[in-house]
């Protein structure tokens, strides 16, 4: 999940895929069991379980992230952090909160980028700047702007609504539902739409491209890795290219863990500055 | 040589073909492969260049430099549209101007395509448009906002407006995107290559032709300006050469009364502008504002000989009555002058090979090839087509001379004149070299006032539309020229230095972590080369022990850890606060300078933000005091829809940044201010942290090929004169003769740039190579009077008669050519780029102060100083009656 969580499901998301990692996706041990199970044929069912795979799994989960950041030149850049997320009330689809927590580069360590994230409303979102001990509320207009200077955007982390988009299923492959989507108000969104391959026994997205306004593929999310971890298939490496702005960043996950037994009182201002330790390692 | 007139005048028709034939083919040669490249790969097609870039050779240390920083902080050329709308009371902030811009960017976003080596056209990301750029600013208590600045076309006046007051508030859009006086905005359109320019430019225009509202739209930047000078370049070579042609064919008519004749002169031209050119272009050469001026150059040279001949053949057919012994005649007497003033017009322009400027190199070459091509065709082609004229065509030159040997006084206005002058310079003699002194003394003094300057936005005529957007645009944003400052970090960063940084940093955290990484540091420092290896080492191991360490420990580790970061980030010098306040106070001190009409820089991204983060008020307008805090106002800032924007400030290493200046005017004497003013600074006001500093962008590299051609004209013009001198000194075979035959040029290259240092002209482009003109075209003349005055003298052995001869026949064809060469290229002040202006009025004015220079300068020098001048006149002279 937290993985996921990174990973965005964006909401249907992110879909899928590449070959390589067809095999991982392949024996996800628990989730498959009946496989020949019925394919599902309605796109908004498929979607609403996609989002719940790639961020929900679970009542709560941490992972460390390292981002690793290549432009156009191929110069890179790092960054790393840890994620601990929540559900309220373990719903699936619905509110969760999400403590990012940076450490690397050294300049940044201590940095928390804190958000609520609601259904149908804007989220809250938190930031704590060390150097300048500064708590500040970011309002956006949109969510689709850089997470941290990356390719992935912050609603690619924190999952894009299920319910944002009109979906509709394209193709059922042996392997995959493939799914596209188009945005339900075009002026919150810079793509006209984006398709998705989703894994049908994970129900993971692992390859997302998304379409501008002639039709062409400028953005693109490929699940590079997928493990299973308590018995959850997780993405452990996700890479997102930009043509538009040129290179891509890769996120890998480690330490991932589920059913952490978070408390809720970390996902508060009083925790920005004194991070909750014990959970962050 | 008269051989070869001979030749050419048994068999005039073949002569005429074969010039046809040569000219065909090498028309065939290049016109070939330019219509249909892909059928003869192997041949050379027109390749027009209008990058002023090219002014420098392409593996120039500056240019070199130029594209690293262009690849390093993700420049591209840029289309400006400036919308400005004066009748408005809130200039193009209204919602309905509004939508047009939003509906021009958005169309801009989609001029892009696909072309055999990658994508091509606009670079959709790096649009800088109301719509397509952040504004960060407060959303009520303690919040801060990211949101597009635009995100639609505002619907009411008042949302309009506050577009405005939004990006006035931001350093990075006030007087770039939005004027000073917020009454107009500038969208920036990046494309991938120049050449993408012309059909992102059209497709503009054709969206901006739909719009209704009142506000004017000027499409310009630099891509924009090079398009347009192709197109004039064309039109000067379509027009204004033919028209210079025309005029002097006009010119010629009217001194022989002979059209038949007057067109082998144009003959003449059109073979040697013809060879010069086609070669050029077979040879792989580019069509360069340099290599369009050929045809302009060769020209008069190539009619200059023609004129001599026709003049002479004028003047002595009545008595000789054969048209071709009067050409055997005329040649006999006009070879040497004319192969000596082919081979010292040719080496006036092959000097100009010793330039450093590869299109002047070429210039210089292919005018002199044209000048070689104009003298064959001259002896050749003109004896062959009088040849191939009846001798009844001549009946008139026989009236015409028996009307005069009747009645003296029909001679002409022309020959009268002349006889005045000739009297003058010989018992004025003295007077005359007075007045020339003087004249000298006064070309010295504005030859001391000349400034050197060049724009080549200036080359466009005043009112052509390209000036006319320079203008509305300068007048109201920062201006549209950009220079980049380079700042790179210069402290030496080794791994004794990295080493020693850690050392303490770990010494200071005193932890057995700490201990045990300090020990390893020791170890590794030994066989370490490359401190960033060090460090990568270091990294990896406490990252390993980290992870093998128990919970008890993971904090200490971690310390260690972190001591490890922190001294990799020692190096980044653009994080740190010190430098960061001393870039913004160098931009300061540039901003306050006239030239510069505004600066963007880190700095300003940096206290933007970190106003916005403290409340928005502007005493937080200001550098945070730690690289902590900096580098977390810059993480704030990547949260925005174009973190990508950073990086064109700073490099993603922050150890190399640039200042980008906006000047509102791109004479490169502005451009040298500014660079002196800067180095002035920094050397007065040594940055924090060692820092390395240099210059690119176009309008510096503008400075630097001009430098480079002031000094290598110099040079040319002196290795010019030295050789014309010595070829002089080789064909009158005295030195004193040959010093003699330097006086008219001399003169004239005094007078002509004294002209433009009293009148004020910048010493630019056209004006450095008119020099090497002056040198070809005013020795001319000073040659064919010499030498038909050594002739003549001889002949008759007392000066004053043969000075009466001179002014006769001789001075009548200097003064033709004079007239109808310096008459004939006044169309060029018609000409749609003020460079060719410049040359045309210039050639017309060298050739005017040559030939007042030769038929009053030279008799008056000549009479003087005769004693000397023909004490062995008689040994030097058979050899000038060889056949």
């Amino acid at each position: 999940m937290m993985t996921r969580l990174f990973r965005r499901p964006l909401a249907a998301a992110h879909a899928i895929a590449g070959a390589a990692f067809v095999a991982a996706l392949a024996l996800p041990g628990g989730l498959t069991p009946g496989a020949v199970a019925q394919d599902l044929t309605d796109a908004q069912a498929i979607v609403d379980r996609a989002s719940a795979a790639s961020y929900y799994q679970g009542p709560d989960g941490r992972a460390r992230v390292h981002m690793s950041i290549t432009d156009a030149q191929g110069r890179e850049r790092s960054r790393d952090f840890t994620i601990l997320r929540t559900d309220i009330d373990d719903r699936d689809n619905g509110e969760q909160r999400f403590y990012v927590h940076f450490s690397r580069p050294a300049d940044v360590n201590g940095t928390v980028f804190m958000v609520w994230k609601h259904v149908g409303a804007d989220d809250d979102r938190w930031l704590y700047l060390p150097a300048l001990d500064l708590v500040k509320r970011i309002a956006a207009s949109d969510e689709r702007t850089s997470f941290v200077g990356s390719h992935f955007f912050y609603e690619d982390v924190s999952g894009r609504g299920p319910r944002e988009d009109t979906h509709s299923l394209a193709q059922t492959t042996d392997t995959y539902y493939v799914v596209d989507s188009e945005p339900k108000d075009p002026s919150k969104a810079e793509f006209a739409r984006y398709r998705n391959y989703i894994h049908k026994d994970t129900f993971l997205p692992v390859k997302t491209e998304y379409f501008d306004g002639q039709g062409k593929v400028y953005r693109t999310y490929t699940v590079e890795q997928v493990e299973t971890i308590d018995g959850h298939p997780t993405v452990t490496r996700a890479r997102m290219a930009d043509s538009q702005i040129g290179g891509a960043t890769v996120m890998r996950y480690s330490s991932v863990a589920y059913d952490v037994g978070l408390p809720q009182d970390v996902f508060t201002e009083r925790y920005l500055r004194n991070p909750p330790r014990q959970h962050l390692r | 040589m008269v051989t070869m007139s001979e030749a050419a005048m048994s068999r005039p028709g073949r002569a005429m073909g074969l010039a046809a034939f040569l000219s065909v083919v090498l028309i065939a040669l290049t016109a070939v492969p330019s219509i249909w490249p892909q059928a003869v790969p192997a041949l050379h097609g027109l390749k027009i260049d209008t990058d002023p870039e090219n002014m420098l050779a392409d593996d120039e240390p500056v240019r070199l430099f130029h594209n690293r920083m262009k690849a390093a902080f993700s420049l591209n050329d840029l289309i400006v549209v400036g919308v400005v709308q004066e009748d408005h009371p809130q200039g193009v902030f209204n919602p309905k101007t509004l939508g047009e811009v939003y509906r021009l960017s958005q169309a801009a976003e989609t001029l892009t395509w696909d072309e055999e080596d990658g994508p091509a056209g606009v670079i959709a990301a790096d649009i800088i448009a109301p719509d397509k750029v952040d504004n960060i600013d407060q959303a009520g208590l303690g919040s801060v906002s990211f949101n597009w600045l635009m995100p639609a076309a505002p619907e009411t006046p008042e949302a309009a407006q506050a577009v405005r007051d939004k990006a006035l508030a931001l350093p990075m859009l006030d007087d770039t995107l939005v004027s000073g006086d917020g009454r107009a905005l500038a969208l920036y359109i990046p494309i991938r290559e120049k050449n993408d320019s012309y059909r992102v430019a059209a497709a503009l225009r054709d969206r901006i032709a739909g719009f209704d509202s009142d506000a004017t739209y000027h499409i310009t930047g630099l891509p924009i300006a090079q398009d347009q000078f192709g197109v004039e370049m064309f039109k000067q070579m379509a027009i204004s050469a033919p028209a210079a042609m025309a005029l002097i064919l006009l010119l010629m008519w009217l001194f022989f009364r002979n059209l038949n004749l007057v067109l082998s002169p144009m003959v003449v031209a059109m073979v040697s502008v013809i060879g010069a050119m086609g070669l050029l272009i077979a040879t792989g050469q580019t069509v360069h504002i340099m290599s369009s001026m050929i045809p302009i150059f060769v020209m008069p040279i190539a009619v200059l000989d023609a004129v001599h001949i026709l003049s002479d053949f004028h003047d002595r057919y009545p008595q000789i009555g054969d048209r071709r012994k009067t050409v055997r005649a005329v040649m006999e007497e006009l070879w040497r002058p004319m192969l000596f003033t082919t081979l010292t017009t040719a080496a006036g322009f092959a000097s100009l090979a010793i330039t450093p400027i590869p299109p002047v190199q070429v210039f210089g070459i292919f005018v002199a090839l044209g000048v070689i091509f104009a003298w064959a065709a001259t002896v050749t082609l003109v004896p062959a087509y009088i040849a191939l004229m009846p001798e009844r065509a001549f009946e008139r030159f026989r009236r015409d001379a028996a009307d005069v040997a009747a009645h003296p006084e029909h001679i002409g206005w022309l020959g009268r004149l002349l006889q005045g002058v000739g009297g003058v310079a010989y018992r004025r003699a003295r007077l005359v070299l007075a007045l020339f002194v003087a004249a000298v003394a006064v070309a010295g003094y504005g030859i001391s006032l000349i400034a050197i300057n060049d724009n080549p936005v200036k080359w466009f005529r005043a009112d052509h539309e390209i000036r006319v957007a320079d203008r509305a645009l300068n007048e109201r944003f920062g201006g549209t020229y950009m220079a980049y400052l380079h700042l790179g970090a210069a402290e030496p960063r080794t791994v004794a230095s990295v080493a020693g940084d850690l050392r303490e940093r770990l010494a200071a955290l005193d932890s057995a972590p700490a201990r045990r990484l300090a020990e390893r540091l020791d170890q590794q420092t030994e066989t370490a080369t490359d401190p960033q290896a060090l460090l990568d080492d270091l990294a990896g191991w406490v990252a390993d022990a980290q992870a093998a360490a128990g919970d008890a420990d993971w904090q200490a580790w971690e310390d260690a850890a972190m001591a490890v970061e922190r001294a990799a980030q020692a190096g980044d010098v653009f994080k740190d606060p010190a430098v960061l306040r001393y870039v913004a106070q160098l931009q300061a001190a540039l901003e306050a300078r006239d030239d510069v009409g505004k600066t963007n820089a880190l700095p300003d991204i940096v206290k933007t933000v970190h106003r916005e983060l403290l409340g928005g008020e502007d005493q937080a307008f200001r550098i945070p005091d730690s690289a902590g805090g900096v580098a977390q106002t810059l993480i704030t800032f990547q949260n925005s829809h174009r973190p990508q924007d950073l990086f064109k400030l700073v490099t993603p290493d922050y150890r190399q940044a640039v200042v980008w200046l906006q000047l509102t005017s791109g004479d490169n004497a502005h451009m040298r201010a500014v660079v002196d003013a800067t180095e002035a600074y920094m050397a007065q006001n040594p940055p924090p942290r060692a820092l390395d500093h240099d210059w690119f962008g176009l309008t510096y590299i503008n400075v630097v090929w001009q430098e480079k051609m002031v000094a290598g004209m110099a040079k040319a013009l002196t290795g010019g004169f030295v050789a014309v001198l010595i070829l002089m000194t080789l064909l009158f075979r005295s030195p004193l003769w040959g010093l003699l035959s330097m006086v008219p040029l001399t003169v004239t290259i005094a007078l002509i740039y004294g002209v433009i240092g009293l009148v004020g002209k910048a010493y630019d482009m056209p004006v450095a190579v008119l020099s090497s003109l002056s040198l070809g075209l005013a020795v001319d003349y000073a040659i064919h009077f010499n030498v038909r005055s050594r002739q003549i003298q001889q002949r008759l052995g007392d000066w004053h008669a043969a000075l009466t001869h001179v002014f006769g026949e001789p001075a009548r064809a200097i003064a033709r050519n004079v007239i109808v060469i310096g008459a004939g290229f006044t169309p060029l002040l018609a000409a749609p780029l003020v460079p060719y202006q410049t040359v045309g009025a210039l050639i017309s004015a060298i050739l005017v102060c040559a030939g007042i220079a030769t038929l009053i300068g030279l008799p008056a020098l000549i009479t003087l100083f005769r004693r000397w001048l023909f004490a062995d006149a008689p040994a030097s002279q058979p050899a000038q009656r060889r056949a």
